[in-house]
């Protein structure tokens, strides 16, 4: 009887949202993987279809797609596994009893919420290699024969992965803190009647129970690297993006809505989105698989 | 819960006895190094935007001379700062507040009500959190300037929305899950209508969850730009990250890095206020996703 009645909200309730992400979401999505089919050069203009004409030429002849393509795997290999290690790292620092747990914990997890923008300009300076604070702390400890530009042509996505890093470093450390919280006492209590340090106990306690987390954990990097836009884009000592810079995200504005010149290779840029989205679905289903294990309860 | 281990020890979390403190020191000096820099870095943008250009090129170690707020009014009113200002707050407070409204219901009956494909369309919602929006931009764009909603607020606002309707679904239907059942149903035997049973019950009671997802999705909006550089076009519609955008673009022709810094101030004013009164709620919010 409650039931019955409250079933006549579903509709109501549930419409609103789910029309608008149909409409404005799945839909264009949809779109987006047709249109990756045909040569679209300009918004008011019309389609042709050509096949898998796109994915050809971006598969075999695009040299600026494989830098995308490379930069997006560098970050999320390279970056992923720094931003881990240290994630781990500081979660087995702060769950071993250290005071000012909290108080860490804020602190790192501060860059997290900064403006990437903001955070690009920042970085730029500290980079400088004239008169960046880099530069500056290396010679002024004595270390100045590593003064160097840091951000140069060559250089740049590595300079580029560090400000990311810094920035995620403390979201991976929020959630592994709250999974390793989650872990019982007792469990604790008995590695430690059975003579496990901390740093055993890190090992062979916290990090098999927590597993699972740390495949979703692993997952939101990976779709967050793939999305990596902004600090990319932003962050180019020339006004504007050099290719060395690119991943795919900046790669479908690029091409699709042209930098300074007006030439729009809408179909061409679909296609490089449908790749992406293919990447991230793939990998999606890769890591849970590799971190696929029955939830122990508890 | 505590457990029942009967040992003259104190009790205390894994390896932090007294006895075994020493090994802490190296672990202190770590997270401080990283502490010390992340402060070190805001305070330094924070000082060096009380500074000329001059004073920062002759000196960037040295403290301001004066805090006259030169660099502010410059920001605020010749580069127009006031103007992406107040388009981030009309874009960014509306587009949260309207996520919420429709989000909240669409969660309330996707967990409260059991239906046939509730399941279905619940994980349909979430499957979102992994689509990259430059898959679905260049569409979107098209559709958007077909109905002339590209390059204004409003059209910012429909796409703020509808990106943040996943990660919210996602966030909601979890909270919504954990809350008890009987609550509802005493009230529906008080004869309330299930409208009235939401309004009244349910809303006030998820209060923690809609807030949560209102900070989350008010910070994330925020600080975006990526967005708002596709769909706005002209200057007066920009909002605070895309003018800073604009700004550092720029400014590799007129090197003003303490004006740039001041930007940076007044676009991080609003997230360190949320931050420092607010960040247990926001970590808490994230984790309750992913830790169930």
């Amino acid at each position: 009887m409650l039931n019955k009645q409250r079933r006549k909200l579903i509709i109501p309730f549930l419409a609103p949202s789910l029309i608008l992400y149909l409409v404005f979401f799945i839909y264009p999505t949809i779109q987006g993987l047709g249109v990756s089919l045909d040569d679209w050069s300009g918004f008011k203009l019309p389609l042709k279809f050509i096949g898998l004409l796109n994915f050809k030429n971006l598969l075999t002849m695009d040299d600026n797609f494989v830098i995308a393509l490379k930069n997006s795997m560098y970050l999320f290999f390279v970056g992923g596994f720094v931003i881990f290690a240290v994630a781990f790292l500081f979660t087995s620092f702060l769950s071993s009893g250290i005071k000012a747990k909290n108080f860490f914990r804020g602190i790192l997890f501060f860059p997290n919420v900064i403006a990437p923008i903001a955070v690009v300009t920042i970085w730029q300076f500290l980079y400088n290699p004239r008169f960046g604070l880099l530069n500056g702390f290396l010679n002024i400890i004595g270390l100045g024969q590593f003064d160097q530009s840091w951000a140069a042509p060559g250089r740049i996505f590595p300079a580029i992965t560090v400000i990311i890093t810094w920035m995620a470093i403390g979201y991976y450390l929020v959630l592994l803190l709250a999974a390793a919280d989650k872990i019982p006492q007792d469990v604790y209590d008995a590695g430690r009647v059975d003579g496990a340090n901390t740093w055993q106990m890190f090992w062979l306690v916290t990090l098999p129970m927590i597993w699972d987390v740390i495949g979703i954990l692993l997952v939101l990097w990976m779709i967050s690297a793939m999305k990596q836009f902004e600090i990319a884009y932003a962050f180019s000592s020339t006004g504007s993006v050099p290719p060395e810079s690119y991943t795919l995200p900046i790669y479908v504005v690029v091409e699709g809505f042209g930098m300074r010149e007006p030439i729009y290779r809408l179909g061409y840029a679909s296609a490089v989105g449908c790749v992406l989205l293919f990447i991230v679905v793939i990998l999606t289903i890769v890591i849970r698989r590799l971190f696929k294990r029955e939830a122990i309860q508890y | 819960m505590d457990t029942n281990i009967k040992e003259s020890k104190p009790r205390s979390r894994v390896g932090g006895q007294l006895s075994r403190s020493l090994p802490h020191i190296p672990m202190y000096v770590i997270l401080g190094l990283f502490a010390v820099f992340n402060i070190f870095v805001i305070v330094w943008v924070a000082l060096a935007s009380f500074k000329t250009n001059r004073q920062l090129y002759a000196n960037v170690w040295s403290l301001p001379v004066s805090f006259a707020l030169t660099n502010y009014i410059k920001a605020w009113t010749t580069v127009k700062m006031s103007q992406y200002f107040l388009n981030s707050l009309i874009v960014v407070t509306l587009s949260v507040i309207l996520t919420l409204v429709v989000s909240a219901p669409a969660a309330y009956v996707l967990t409260r009500i059991k239906f046939r494909g509730s399941n279905f369309i619940t994980q349909f919602f979430i499957a979102g959190m992994g689509v990259p929006a430059a898959v679905l931009f260049i569409p979107l764009f098209d559709m958007l300037s077909k109905i002339k909603m590209v390059d204004n607020l409003a059209g910012l606002i429909l796409v703020y929305i509808v990106l943040a309707i996943p990660f919210t679904t996602f966030l909601l239907t979890g909270f919504f899950s954990s809350l008890p059942v009987e609550l509802e149903e005493s009230a529906a035997i008080d004869g309330a209508s299930p409208l009235a049973v939401f309004i009244r019950i349910m809303l006030p009671l998820a209060s923690p969850g809609l807030l949560t997802a209102a900070i989350l999705n008010f910070v994330s909006t925020w600080n975006e730009y990526m967005l708002a550089l596709i769909f706005i076009t002209s200057d007066k519609n920009r909002t605070i990250s895309l003018g800073l955008y604009a700004l550092q673009s720029s400014m590799q022709y007129t090197g003003d890095w303490v004006g740039m810094f001041a930007g940076v101030v007044i676009l991080m004013i609003p997230i360190v206020i949320i931050f420092v009164f607010l960040s247990r709620r926001m970590i808490s919010g994230i984790t309750m996703g992913a830790i169930k």
